[in-house]
């Protein structure tokens, strides 16, 4: 357990090492909470309701959605394809780790980090937007805790799947990009999901990426009735489950085959 | 003489656009995804637009059908920008590793070859279907179009093309300073992407930074509101004004700081 915390320690450091980076990357992040927010707000000044959301509660599921952005879809495994293709990965399989619980370790770290940053950065916000925050109950918030939980491994287990094809090919960006994009739209980053056709809705709760933000912002705003959270709470451990089962599948596989050439 | 020169810069260039267009046929696969996904990312744009649309009037003083050229006039100076300057986002690894090195000493314009050497053809193909379907989208919107407007607007395209070359310009000296400019340009995409509205949405004093400090108010915003026959948010002359000093100052820029250009990788 100790080297595990040794590596989140490391992480941590490392990721404070490149500052310039850290806060360009923060900058982009406050950027698009401002565009967000600027939207909304002059959306919501002609209008007291707007797809069935107040302005208040609209406000808040920005907020919401930037803070699980940083916790849930941020990681530090952007590059493990590459670092698997270039052989990299041989100096991991060589040590006496779990490989999975090493990356987790490395994930962490970056997620504290943004997790921290994006509180300070919310507090900036909220001093310049001023809003009303709609915050659920005592329940309802631990629930929420325990699904941001989920939505984080789920999405941990998506990037190991994505960093696999690094066993057999160099080009993992495109997929990769491709999933960004669909992920942008399907997890409600961009805007609520409810504001579409039902049918939308419903195929893309077929998959896991409503999981990766947007049902945590519905039952954080208590848009969700005591069927819907479990029906939730069924589709995390189901697609926790499969996820889990496939990339562990998919990992053995590579690594029984892994060459690393040169290394 | 001139002539010559621009003969020699033009092969020179379809020398290297070929090349990349061979690059982009060998990842043909991953291009092929890359392009899907932009296209996504238009269609998202468009259908929030649209939802929008339906369920309220008027977006910071502007019909919602007026909304969509704004959001379209970003979408096409953004696109064929990214097409151009694509070798901007890959300078900084020129610095870091020497390879810029190699440019210096050759006997072509080190600006023109850090700018345009890298032209994308996954955005030259994307332009295709979305100036299409904005077309289509313009043609059904419920907007006035004149001859004149039209006219300016796309002058005003030539102006704002003119301040993003002066932008990537000023990234591209940061580079040479820094040694960062992979970020920086990304900042510039997502500052840029507030452009996607009318950029009088956002307060004050963030509204004046958008015109007068990256001026993407002059880039996308007062076009748009040209085409639409509607008061521009500054007088036209301004919008010149602005390219105008923001490519003589990039220009010098980039020559004070390539007197201060150490190779790290050599």
């Amino acid at each position: 357990m100790n080297k595990y915390l040794r590596t989140v320690q490391l992480s941590w450091q490392e990721g404070l090492v490149y500052r310039t980076n850290l806060i360009m990357w923060r900058v982009r992040q406050i950027l698009g909470s401002l565009m967000s927010l600027s939207l909304w707000t002059v959306l919501f000044s002609k209008n007291s309701q707007l797809f069935g959301y107040s302005q208040d509660q609209m406000i808040t599921y920005v907020f919401i959605v930037a803070l699980l952005q940083s916790v849930i879809l941020a990681t530090a495994l952007h590059g493990i394809s590459g670092y698997i293709y270039r052989g990299q990965l041989a100096r991991e399989l060589l040590k006496p780790i779990k490989l999975f619980t090493y990356f987790a370790s490395l994930d962490l770290a970056d997620k504290l980090k943004n997790l921290f940053f994006v509180l300070v950065e919310s507090v900036f916000l909220y001093l310049i937007f001023q809003p009303v925050l709609s915050l659920p109950n005592p329940i309802f918030g631990l629930i929420f805790l325990i699904w941001v939980v989920a939505g984080t491994i789920i999405n941990f287990l998506i990037t190991l799947l994505f960093g696999a094809i690094g066993f057999w090919s160099p080009d993992a960006w495109g997929p990769k990009f491709l999933f960004f994009m669909i992920v942008d739209f399907t997890a409600g980053k961009l805007f609520p999901l409810d504001i579409l056709p039902k049918i939308v809705q419903q195929l893309i709760y077929l998959t896991p990426f409503p999981y990766l933000s947007y049902a945590q912002t519905q039952l954080f705003l208590g848009k969700m009735s005591n069927a819907e959270i479990l029906t939730g709470s069924l589709g995390l451990i189901f697609w926790i489950f499969i996820l889990y089962m496939l990339t562990t599948r998919i990992w053995r596989r590579g690594t029984k085959n892994y060459e690393a050439i040169g290394n | 003489m001139k002539l010559l020169a621009i003969k020699k810069y033009w092969h020179f260039w379809t020398m290297l656009a070929r090349n990349e267009l061979q690059t982009s046929f060998v990842n043909r696969y991953t291009n092929l995804l890359f392009l899907v996904g932009k296209l996504i990312r238009f269609g998202m744009g468009v259908l929030f637009l649209i939802l929008i649309k339906n369920n309220t009037r008027m977006l910071g003083g502007y019909t919602s059908d007026q909304a969509i050229v704004f959001f379209l006039t970003y979408q096409f100076v953004d696109t064929i920008v990214q097409a151009i300057y694509r070798g901007a986002y890959n300078f900084g690894h020129q610095v870091r590793t020497g390879e810029f090195d190699l440019t210096l000493s050759q006997p072509i314009n080190s600006l023109f070859r850090a700018l345009l050497g890298k032209p994308d053809f996954n955005d030259v193909a994307f332009i295709i279907p979305t100036t299409v379907i904005s077309v289509w989208l313009m043609a059904n919107l419920n907007i006035e179009i004149t001859f004149i407007n039209f006219l300016i607007y796309l002058i005003l395209l030539i102006n704002s093309f003119i301040i993003a070359t002066s932008l990537h310009i000023l990234a591209l000296s940061v580079g040479i300073l820094t040694t960062e400019v992979d970020n920086l340009m990304w900042i510039y995409r997502d500052i840029s992407r507030m452009g996607q509205f009318p950029v009088n949405i956002y307060g004050q004093p963030l509204k004046l930074a958008l015109f007068f400090l990256i001026p993407i108010g002059f880039m996308y915003t007062v076009p748009a509101q040209v085409l639409l026959g509607t008061k521009p948010e500054y007088l036209l002359a301004i919008a010149f004004i602005i390219s105008a000093s923001f490519f003589t100052f990039s220009i010098v820029i980039w020559r004070w700081s390539l007197k201060r250009y150490s190779s790290v990788g050599s």
